[in-house]
């Protein structure tokens, strides 16, 4: 995480200019026709594409890592149980049965072992966007950008608040958690046992509430002595114009969802499973 | 000329309170006119600025009496919004008042809310930073700026609204003292430049008298107890009589006999001028053949130097005990790049007071983190009673060294204050015959024995202070490490706070203060480490130390009124003038006692 809290990368990539509304509406598209479809066809075009946008958006492997592996080792987790508990699940789907690892109890069949599969690339189809969004939408662009969208700023700001303020709790709660260690309440190995342990981290809990509430007080004060709340719309010093290139997206977006619904209609098949 | 503000026989009373909190105020306050809005906590100001910015009713309610008229309209009249546009109202904390995200949002945030267009609000900004001087940090997040630059981008925020009113509170209370000044010059320019109406609330009386201010309004109990020209206030001794701090000086000259009746130009060290009309030689002092009366005075202010300073029984030093905690070329960087602590060595002897002095990022944190074990040395090493401490874990550390925050509401976890005290001790599982023992020891010599079985909510934030003191004390640590322990206190809490400080010194704890408060270097501490850059620039007895023009401006300290007084009245040692101040007043002290 950067300085100031927020995962933004600096960039000046086509993804970066753009609207940050338009790319969350692209994610939320994106998922929806992710969850249209169990099709590891469809799931493997989208994949590409994504790793495409990602790619021309330039953002630091490193950065990325952390992201990406936190969602390796869950589909891999979600995936081991599934055929541990269902192996025959599949079959449900396919209505065709081919044992294949015999697991004591039961035996995985291949129709289980393709489902979680595809389940799989479900789930990383949905990373690239995921990242991308995240990675290069400004938090201050951002919240003007959904203003625009119709969603009432009041809202939309409290979204570049939570930004600006995060990095000053966490701040607190490290000289809060440091003092407290000092008289002997820590939470690192030498402080007594688990449970002893957990407790001093609770007792932090009442001066970071106590600061915090104060914070608030503050914060809400300098907002209003400047006005903020008493007019119904409000301009926005960091708000962008909607440029050609965020229409195009737009419509792009549209025309995605449509004819993935359009193709879900056509399709009777709801489990792609080549080897019928 | 129709005054700006306007109270008529004004009363205000907080929802929650029985006793109102502002009485029968009647104040005129005419255009262009720059006011210090001075008094103790608790005295009201506070309340008369919250009035004024209309924090008080919307935010505050309360029941409201006679009237306050602003711009000749009747405030209860005006929306908080037609009041922000009028009056711009800078806070005492720049953090929690930056709310934008980066300079540039920051300052446009009112005029966002105003609904200015972009390109006008884009032209303000840079208009209104240029004037503050911080236009190339347009883009910068809170986080690279230091304090008074937040202050600043919060001042171009103000400025590049149509208010005509800036409303001040307590805009110094964060700053190191070179921004303190700067920020009172920055305020001046304002004021210069336009038809701006000021109004500053402060506790720092030199700071804010370092430039010209029209008048001094003094708060007392809800009331206002004074109003009047800096000069006529100073001269009749005002301030100290409603809990405030005279500039030094000024004491200084009545230690040393000197009538200040005859003197102009009161306000500043350097203003500091005889009369025209007693430069006749009609002055008591210098009333014989042909020495001025400024002649006079000199020689005056060196004899009390000398006969002061050689008193044997004021010069009195503490650092006579074994050494206690010693750092030899301790470096420490928090990434690759610079190191945040380089080649710090300095040594602190059993019940010794050491100041730690230094502007904020000069690496005066970092280096508390290191004694007390959250940070690692890079290298170099610490010994506690010649013991190396980098075994040491933080727990084990802090049964010896007591770190106590700066405010008390960061580190008070309980209820009851029975149970803050305990809390350390049972941690350590101390058995509980001694727990109590200790306990009750540390609520005695911190005042709070007769409170023992109240409510933390009950107490003072000072009694909060002292019960963060006595819940570190119950440890029996030998060293005591305070970070800003007086910020935000007015003379008197200071005063108490610091004198009881001073009597657990007599019980042979030391102390290192972390601070940029050069008046509890120069009153309470033995000893002054001064650091800039992450180095250690300066390490002596305070007097000279604060009398070193160049130690100070390098550590953006301030060089103290008295040297600077006493140089500019030609004194041959200001250091001397200066230690002969800190002993004067020890034994008024002890005479009080």
């Amino acid at each position: 995480m950067s300085k100031a809290g927020s995962l933004y990368v600096e960039g000046n990539s086509f993804f970066h200019r753009l609207d940050g509304a338009v790319k969350l509406i692209l994610l939320l598209v994106w998922t929806g026709v992710t969850f249209l479809f169990l099709d590891l066809r469809v799931f493997a075009v989208m994949l590409a594409a994504g790793v495409g946008m990602l790619l021309l958006a330039r953002i630091p492997v490193r950065r990325m890592a952390l992201l990406f592996w936190v969602l390796m080792v869950f589909t891999l987790i979600n995936s081991i149980f599934i055929l541990i508990i269902t192996p025959r699940f599949g079959s449900s789907l396919t209505g065709s049965n081919t044992p294949l690892i015999p697991v004591g109890y039961d035996t995985i069949n291949g129709e289980t072992l393709f489902y979680v599969l595809t389940l799989s690339a479900k789930y990383l189809t949905l990373l690239p966007i995921t990242m991308l969004f995240i990675f290069t939408t400004h938090p201050s662009r951002f919240a003007a950008s959904l203003n625009k969208l119709g969603i009432p700023y009041k809202m939309a700001y409290a979204v570049s608040i939570a930004f600006r303020y995060i990095p000053d709790l966490t701040q607190e709660f490290k000289n809060i958690l440091n003092a407290m260690q000092m008289r002997g309440l820590g939470i690192s190995r030498g402080d007594g046992n688990l449970w002893r342990r957990m407790k001093n981290l609770s007792l932090v809990v009442v001066p970071l509430l106590q600061s915090s509430l104060q914070h608030i007080e503050s914060v809400s004060n300098a907002m209003d002595l400047r006005g903020f709340g008493t007019g119904a719309k409000r301009t926005w010093y960091m708000g962008t114009r909607m440029s050609r290139s965020d229409k195009l997206v737009l419509l792009l977006c549209v025309l995605l969802l449509g004819g993935a619904i359009l193709m879900k209609g056509l399709w009777v098949e709801k489990f792609w499973y080549p080897f019928l | 000329m129709q005054p700006v503000i306007s109270f008529r026989n004004f009363s205000f009373r907080y929802k929650s309170q029985t006793q109102p909190t502002l009485k029968n105020i009647d104040l005129d306050i005419a255009p262009g006119e720059k006011i210090w809005i001075a008094g103790p906590s608790g005295s009201g100001k506070s309340t008369l600025a919250h009035c004024i910015n209309g924090l008080i009713p919307f935010s505050y309610g309360g029941e409201v009496s006679g009237g306050l008229y602003i711009n000749g309209e009747e405030m209860t009249e005006l929306g908080i919004f037609e009041r922000s546009s009028s009056v711009g109202t800078i806070l005492q904390n720049p953090d929690a008042q930056f709310v934008g995200q980066t300079v540039g949002e920051d300052v446009a945030f009112q005029m966002e809310n105003e609904q200015v267009p972009q390109s006008e609000m884009k032209a303000r900004v840079i208009t209104a930073l240029e004037l503050v001087g911080m236009l190339d940090y347009e883009g910068q997040g809170p986080q690279d700026l230091s304090g008074g630059q937040k202050q600043s981008v919060s001042l171009a925020g103000v400025l590049s609204t149509q208010g005509d009113i800036l409303l001040f509170d307590e805009p110094l209370a964060n700053l190191d003292p070179a921004s303190g000044v700067r920020a009172m010059q920055l305020i001046q320019d304002i004021h210069r430049r336009g038809e701006t109406t000021v109004i500053i609330i402060e506790h720092r009386v030199e700071d804010v008298l370092a430039q010209p201010i029209d008048r001094i309004v003094v708060m007392n109990e809800g009331e206002i107890a004074a109003v009047g020209s800096p000069e006529t206030l100073l001269r009749e001794g005002l301030l100290p009589r409603y809990g405030l701090r005279q500039p030094l000086y000024l004491n200084a000259l009545g230690y040393a006999g000197v009538g200040i009746s005859g003197l102009t130009g009161l306000g500043t060290p350097e203003g500091v001028q005889v009369s025209p009309e007693d430069d006749a030689g009609n002055g008591d002092i210098a009333g014989n053949g042909d020495h001025s009366v400024k002649e006079g005075i000199r020689s005056r202010l060196e004899a009390w130097t000398s006969s002061v300073h050689h008193d044997p029984a004021t010069a009195v030093g503490r650092n006579a005990g074994a050494p206690l905690l010693e750092l030899r070329q301790v470096s420490f960087a928090y990434g690759p790049g610079s190191d945040a602590v380089s080649g710090v060595t300095l040594s602190i002897h059993e019940g010794e007071r050491v100041a730690l002095l230094g502007s904020n990022g000069a690496g005066k944190s970092t280096l508390s983190g290191l004694i007390t074990g959250i940070l690692k040395p890079r290298s170099g090493k610490i010994a506690f009673r010649g013991e190396d401490l980098s075994r040491w874990s933080i727990r084990q550390r802090g049964a010896e060294i007591g770190y106590v925050m700066q405010n008390p509401n960061h580190m008070i976890t309980q209820h009851m204050i029975r149970d803050e005290i305990g809390l350390g001790l049972m941690a350590r599982g101390v058995p509980s015959s001694e727990l109590e023992r200790r306990t009750d020891e540390a609520l005695r010599i911190c005042g709070l024995y007769p409170y023992r079985n109240w409510p933390v909510s009950g107490l003072s934030f000072g009694q909060k202070k002292r019960l963060t003191i006595a819940s570190i004390l119950a440890l029996e640590p030998k060293l005591m490490i305070l970070d800003e322990p007086t910020a935000g206190q007015d003379y008197r809490h200071y005063t108490e706070f610091m004198d009881f400080i001073d009597g657990l010194a007599d019980l042979g704890m030391a102390f290192l203060f972390i601070t940029h408060d050069m008046h509890l270097a120069l009153e309470y501490a033995d000893r002054a480490v001064v650091m800039a850059e992450g180095r250690v620039i300066a390490a002596d007895r305070v007097a000279p130390i604060l009398s070193d023009s160049g130690v100070t401006s390098k550590a953006r300290l301030r060089e103290t009124s008295l040297s600077r007084f006493a140089k500019s009245w030609g004194l041959s040692s200001p250091a001397s003038f200066v230690q002969a101040f800190i002993d004067a007043e020890k034994k008024v002290k002890r005479a009080d006692e």
